[in-house]
């Protein structure tokens, strides 16, 4: 058998040092610091702390919804219910506290229990009833949608227009030596994201059931119940997402969830997970999320309009996959 | 995803086998039988009589591009791949439709071959990214997705342009079901493409790549054919969009990515390739429609719709697995 790396040139020296995995972690931390210094010549001022924290913050809302919709694509699934979740527990959360402080831990625990329950359920259908990934999650995206708006009557209902808790938004907004609170959360997830998927059983099963299901069935891993978890924790992730971003901004809106969809499954592959699972891991995913939060930011202070915006980022997800995303070639 | 253990060949009588191997069409058809019964039902209910010429003629209209979309999307699952550009195709068409259909005959086709000509490339690099960049399908179409977008609205920033109204005689008459000879075109198409090469490569490579490449198929350029078709089809349906609209706009077409998928997956295309026919999907795009109509007359809380697709989606797909089993059992 031919050496793999020969085909991409250089990669094949190097590859000695950085396996696969982590030349990809590498590809997408550089492309954000080469972003932030892009950044600071067409900006002076991009690249200061100030601008920078901004920047994280925002990615640190896309960095949760990416960590739950790595963990799906990690067993070769995917989410697409990310946008009516992250839609629905913005909305429960401002619908169930009114605004006090009281009743926040409640709306919390309740907010976050529905993306757990909505997650669950999404795996179960994918589980225990063979409904594709893309079939069920969409569906459910369809059925949170529908849900949210006739409950709310389209944003009309009398606590639709409620703000956060106060006390939520003060945790969001408030820094700790100096850095955003928003940023602590993401640096605990990250953390514990990559504790779980490395040190535990439940992440080696993870990998395990993305490389092969049916060998992982057959070494008696329970394939299904580990499938309704990770699909549980997407769910909760959307949801923390939510409760996030309504504390951040204040007040829930309809279509806040959608940028999200795109942007989760672009950074989880920017970030070298593979999308037909059993590999990837949450630091590569993390870079991916600010690169692309960054790139986003610096089209914006190149005064780029929408539609060239979007087609540039169309045009440097491609490039990025074609450097590493492509399959072994074979015939 | 979850292991199951591999289908035992075993003899079974010819007609359970039929119907087994045919199993998402005939229910494919079933459910249009059956959604098509109830709306007739609840229109009765509501209007006091049965539906007629002109709700034919809206229906079949309005479908239109969601049936041309999901014949796209069709060919591309049938290869075992996933178009998310589907929307973004449309949205793009629809655009150049609008600012480029002239007034004359001349003018009329000679925009509409652009805008074919559009979506062949559109799906040619599509293609040629799947096929020779070696590319997941899913995360190529969800970055041209957002290239043909942006493109979509840089062509058209506002909605507007306009439709010539010969072009929309043409091709969304609303005086007449006239559009249901397209619905015929397209499934004698379909029929012939099944005897053709290509048609006959793309349901071997989505059911194994290997075997199809051993039997002299070239899978390469057999995907890279199917994108092309695929794109020519998300133009046509562009077109129709336009022409049903009477004006273009940019940002229509976006929710033809995930209709078209739902399409085809009530029309009983396997999403893990090789299995189903357009004609299958053309019959989920009907469904489709007909649900929407069902809500209507049935007085349902419009803000509920994607509720009841949602659930909709997900019995469908349990009710179809569910009697695959019962009879791969007997």
């Amino acid at each position: 058998m031919a050496d793999p790396d020969t085909k991409s040139g250089l990669g094949g020296r190097v590859s000695a040092v950085l396996t696969q995995d982590r030349r990809r972690i590498a590809y997408a931390a550089l492309a954000a610091v080469l972003l932030f210094a892009l950044g600071a010549l067409v900006r002076p001022g991009f690249a200061s702390p100030g601008s920078v924290s901004a920047v994280l913050v925002v990615a640190s809302f896309v960095g949760l919804v990416a960590a739950g919709q790595m963990f799906v694509v990690l067993i070769g699934g995917i989410d697409l219910s990310v946008p009516w979740v992250l839609n629905a527990a913005a909305i429960l959360m401002v619908t169930s506290s009114l605004g006090q402080d009281g009743r926040a831990a409640y709306a919390l625990v309740l907010t976050l229990g529905m993306g757990l329950g909505v997650g669950a359920l999404s795996g179960v259908g994918v589980a225990l009833f063979n409904v594709p990934a893309v079939v069920m999650t969409l569906a459910m995206n369809g059925i949170m949608q529908g849900l949210t708006l006739g409950l709310s009557g389209g944003m009309t209902c009398g606590s639709c227009a409620s703000y956060a808790p106060p006390v939520v938004r003060a945790a969001v907004h408030a820094s700790l030596l100096g850095v955003p609170a928003a940023l602590w959360l993401w640096v605990a997830v990250a953390a514990a994201v990559s504790a779980v998927l490395s040190l535990t059983g439940f992440g080696r099963r993870t990998y395990a059931i993305g490389t092969s299901a049916r060998a992982s069935y057959l070494s008696g891993i329970n394939v299904s119940a580990v499938t309704v978890a990770l699909y549980a924790l997407s769910g909760l992730f959307s949801a923390l997402a939510g409760v996030m971003l309504v504390g951040f901004g204040g007040q829930a809106a309809l279509g806040m969830g959608d940028p999200y969809l795109f942007q989760s499954i672009a950074a989880v592959v920017i970030g070298g997970v593979a999308i037909l699972g059993g590999r990837g891991h949450y630091v590569g995913v993390a870079a991916g999320t600010i690169s692309l939060v960054t790139l986003v930011s610096v089209l914006m202070a190149l005064n780029m309009p929408e539609y060239g915006r979007s087609i540039i980022y169309g045009v440097i997800i491609l490039a990025l996959l074609l450097l590493y995303g492509r399959e072994a070639g074979e015939t | 995803m979850p292991p199951d253990a591999p289908p035992v060949r075993a003899r079974r009588p010819r007609l359970a086998h039929a119907l087994a191997q045919n199993l998402g069409f005939v229910l494919a058809a079933a459910m249009l039988a059956s959604s098509l019964a109830i709306y007739c039902g609840v229109f009765y209910g509501a209007q006091g009589t049965l539906p007629g010429e002109f709700e034919l003629t809206s229906a079949v209209n309005n479908t239109m591009p969601l049936v041309l979309a999901a014949v796209a999307q069709t060919l591309v699952v049938l290869t075992r791949g996933i178009d998310l550009s589907v929307g973004g195709v449309l949205d793009l068409t629809n655009a150049v439709a609008a600012v480029s259909l002239g007034d004359t005959v001349a003018g009329m086709v000679g925009g509409s071959l652009l805008v074919l000509l559009i979506g062949a490339a559109c799906g040619l690099l599509n293609g040629v990214l799947v096929a020779y960049g070696r590319l997941q399908p899913i995360l190529v179409t969800l970055a041209t997705l957002s290239i043909f977008q942006g493109l979509a609205i840089r062509v058209l920033p506002q909605p507007g342009g306009q439709v010539p109204e010969g072009y929309t005689a043409a091709l969304a008459n609303p005086s007449g079901p006239a559009s249901l000879a397209y619905v015929a075109l397209l499934a004698l198409l379909w029929w012939g493409l099944r005897r053709t090469r290509l048609g006959v490569g793309l349901y071997a490579i989505g059911n194994d790549e290997g075997a199809a490449a051993a039997n002299g198929i070239d899978p390469r350029r057999t995907k890279l054919l199917t994108y092309m078709l695929a794109g020519t089809c998300s133009a046509m349906a562009g077109l129709f969009l336009a022409a049903n609209a009477t004006a273009g706009d940019a940002t229509t077409g976006n929710g033809y990515t995930l209709a078209s998928i739902v399409a085809v997956v009530l029309g009983g295309v396997s999403l893990f390739g090789g299995r189903g026919s357009a004609v299958g999907a053309i019959m989920g795009a009907f469904v489709t429609t007909m649900i929407v109509n069902i809500l209507f007359f049935a007085h349902i809380d419009p803000l509920y719709q994607s509720f009841y697709e949602g659930l909709f989606l997900v019995a469908a797909v349990l009710l179809a697995s569910l009697i695959g089993r019962l009879l791969r059992r007997r």
